[in-house]
């Protein structure tokens, strides 16, 4: 039995290498669809990420499974790419430490902002994409699913994904939501088409926000911006009427200078008739004069104000690893033993029908000799149950040993012993 | 122009109220006594402000169940002294009974707002009003009941439920708008969210807060009409009318100017329709009714020494 992975992530890689290795959703089929030609005793799983790209592979029979070597010229081959060129930058893992990467993977311990939900759903993708495409069996369905049940364990019995941290999530999530009931019925400024400014707003378009107003000195890039979410492009000379209209202000633009002072917010403020406006800087430097946040009803946060609160829920959830690393090696071995005993099942199966095999040929051998002593039922029940008895205990302790065995690695080492030993074949 | 009498009593808050349940038969409900559901409601707000110092998954589930079973507890109480009063001839017609239907009231909206709204902590602010309406029961509990009217009886009506309902919604008014105050200096100090200590939106405060004052406004103003033409009535036929510079009265009265004046100002200012100013007035009007409540319990207000309620004449 074989279980192993190669891939690369952020940890090791740079984004462009990453980008070259990449699978589109289209090619994660047709690259599993090439896989199951190559390899078609082998059980596949592609998963790639912007962080990360990794193939793992499985067989009952190791010699079915594809050799890294094999998978690394697939991917080259399949990118264009020189095998040599990336082979160095390629991590491979098997056993143990593959399952080990898949569950902490899954559980979003190993992505670049720890406790991130999105790693599950697109582990989940992966595996559901290879069950589409026929790619998948015994070993990936049992490892896929641990790895999810794994993720959920780590979700619900730790904080590590209660707490978000980046800047865009915090506004959004911890801070807008505690001003507003709803989104939909909101004015919702963006000042700026910026990416920060645009990563917030979608993270208010996913809470329903509809009205958006945009604006930006360059006026086609608010186009754009508003273009690709359900935001409305405004001219920048309008400002100050959408300042007087708004819920909710983001500001993510480069100007050096800020672009709303408090003088100039006194005749917004008057207009507004102290109407609760809650202001997200996430300029640097500030486009938000300071001093606006003095007005009644103005609730202002720079983007140093968001930050501590990133830093905190990061240094959080650091204090929650040790918990959900615990879980993951909880779950590993439990996967481990279980895999392992599924693969002594059959040969343990195999060696007592061998046993059972010499124990009748030999009374059968015996009650011969006997003559007519052997037709005596009860002497050739007590005979049978005799031979049964010394085949048991003969059998027990080797067998007791390679069951409990808990260590994958010792054991697979036992029962090679053992193969070799009573000569087992396949 | 609230009933009223008497002097406050021993507070034993964990004593059994001895309601002589025998009439209502000898089951185990009849066993139930005021410190049931006090101690459902004392347990439910510790373990609510447990929630600002550790994270429990089942905690919520555990306060809800213990509310509810405070709240089945409450009613089966007041259900079961009121079969008892009612064959006495004084349903449900003490200060000690109001106190206590008031607390019920607003212990069911507190568990419905809790369970709307499941990760905020609102029981903290809830939970001790609503003991101290206990509290206050028994303080007043051997008042005399309030007078009874055969001439007035449905006005008589009008203006206790009126009263009753728009205290609690003065009360339930009063708890938002303290939130929305605590909410409000929170975010503009930009202090950190705190698992332990989430309170619902501002806007959803906003709005709970104004729409609690609007109703609370309504039937304190039905409420102050029907007892004023009750005392009408009564004085008309010559019964023992409240004199209009009753205390109780003056203050009535000057709590429905001070409404009045807050709704008119609320519709007519727009800054106050906005923000913290709507949190001020209710709380100042929260004031205002605790004041008219403290007089009418002090002084002589529509209660009598004689044994059979308005009510019980009412419903006969």
């Amino acid at each position: 039995m074989k279980l192993q992975m190669i891939g690369c992530s952020h940890h090791h890689t740079d984004v462009a290498f990453r980008e070259k290795l990449a699978f589109q959703p289209n090619q994660v089929v047709e690259a599993l669809e090439k896989m199951r030609t190559a390899f078609p005793r082998s059980e596949a799983v592609l998963l790639s990420t912007c962080n990360r790209v990794e193939i793992y592979t499985a067989a009952e029979d190791e010699e079915n499974c594809p050799s890294a070597q094999q998978l690394i010229d697939f991917v080259a081959n399949y990118h264009g790419l020189n095998t040599e060129e990336i082979a160095t930058e390629l991590q491979s893992l098997d056993g143990e430490d593959a399952i080990r990467h898949l569950f902490t993977t899954a559980a979003s311990l190993d992505s670049m902002v720890i406790g991130e939900a999105q790693i599950l759903s697109q582990v989940k993708q992966a595996y559901d994409l290879a069950n589409e495409g026929e790619n998948t069996g015994p070993l990936t369905h049992s490892s896929f699913q641990a790895a999810m049940r794994v993720a959920k364990r780590v979700q619900t019995e730790t904080d590590i994904h209660r707490k978000r941290v980046s800047i865009p999530s915090v506004a959004v999530a911890d801070y807008a939501s505690q001003f507003f009931e709803r989104f939909d019925d909101k004015v919702i400024l963006v000042i700026g088409a910026g990416e920060m400014g645009e990563e917030t707003l979608q993270y208010l378009i996913d809470k329903d926000a509809r009205d958006v107003r945009i604006v930006n000195r360059n006026h086609q890039r608010a186009v754009d911006l508003a273009d690709r979410t359900v935001g409305r492009a405004v001219a920048w000379d309008e400002l100050h009427e959408l300042l007087v209209e708004a819920d909710l202000v983001v500001s993510a633009t480069g100007a050096s200078e800020p672009i709303i002072t408090a003088s100039s917010f006194q005749t917004i403020s008057d207009l507004r008739y102290q109407k609760p406006l809650f202001i997200l800087d996430l300029a640097v430097p500030r486009d938000i004069d300071p001093a606006i946040a003095d007005f009644v009803g103005v609730y202002l946060y720079s983007i140093d104000d968001l930050q501590a609160v990133c830093d905190r829920n990061r240094k959080s959830r650091e204090r929650e690893w040790p918990k959900a690393q615990l879980i993951i090696d909880e779950e590993v071995s439990r996967f481990m033993t279980d895999l392992y005993r599924r693969v002594t099942g059959p040969w343990i199966g195999r060696l007592k029908q061998q046993a059972n095999e010499i124990k009748a040929a030999e009374l059968e051998r015996l009650l011969n000799k006997l003559g007519a002593a052997a037709d005596d039922p009860k002497l050739r029940q007590e005979i049978d149950v005799t031979l049964g008895r010394v085949v048991n205990k003969l059998l027990h302790p080797p067998l007791e040993s390679l069951r409990e065995e808990i260590s994958p690695e010792e054991g697979s080492g036992l029962l090679d012993a053992l193969k070799k030993l009573f000569q087992l074949k396949d | 122009m609230f009933f009223g009498n008497g002097v406050p009593t021993t507070v034993f808050i964990y004593s059994r109220c001895d309601i002589g349940m025998d009439d209502a038969g000898s089951s185990w409900l009849t066993k139930i006594s005021l410190s049931c559901f006090a101690f459902s409601y004392a347990i439910a707000m510790i373990l609510e402000l447990s929630r600002l110092f550790f994270r429990a998954p089942i905690r919520f589930l555990i306060i809800v169940g213990i509310t509810i079973a405070g709240i089945f507890a409450h009613t089966v109480y007041l259900w079961l002294k009121f079969q008892k009063d009612f064959s006495g001839g004084t349903p449900m017609s003490s200060w000690y009974d109001w106190c206590l239907m008031v607390s019920l009231a607003v212990a069911v909206t507190y568990v419905i707002i809790a369970i709307r709204k499941n990760e905020n902590s609102i029981g903290i602010f809830f939970l001790p009003l609503i003991l101290l309406l206990i509290v206050v029961a028994l303080f007043v509990k051997n008042q005399d009941p309030f007078t009874p009217s055969e001439a007035t009886n449905i006005w008589a009506i009008t203006h206790g439920v009126t009263l009753l309902l728009g205290t609690s919604s003065m009360i339930i008014a009063f708890v938002a708008g303290v939130m929305y105050l605590v909410h409000a200096f929170r975010l503009k100090k930009k202090l950190p969210p705190r698992v332990g200590f989430r309170l619902p939106s501002l806007e959803w405060l906003e709005r709970c807060n104004r729409l609690s004052l609007f109703y609370a406004t309504g039937l304190i103003a039905a409420g102050l009409v029907s007892g004023a033409i009750m005392n009408i009535l009564r004085s008309s036929e010559s019964q023992s009318g409240i004199p209009w510079t009753d205390s109780v009265v003056v203050s009535s009265g000057v709590l429905l100017l001070w409404l009045i004046t807050v709704t008119i100002f609320e519709a007519l200012y727009k800054p106050a329709r906005q923000g913290q100013k709507i949190a001020y007035l209710t709380l100042a009007s929260f004031v205002f009714l605790a004041m008219v409540l403290v007089f009418a319990f002090m002084a002589e207000h529509a209660a009598s020494n004689e044994q059979v309620s308005w009510i019980t004449e009412a419903l006969l």
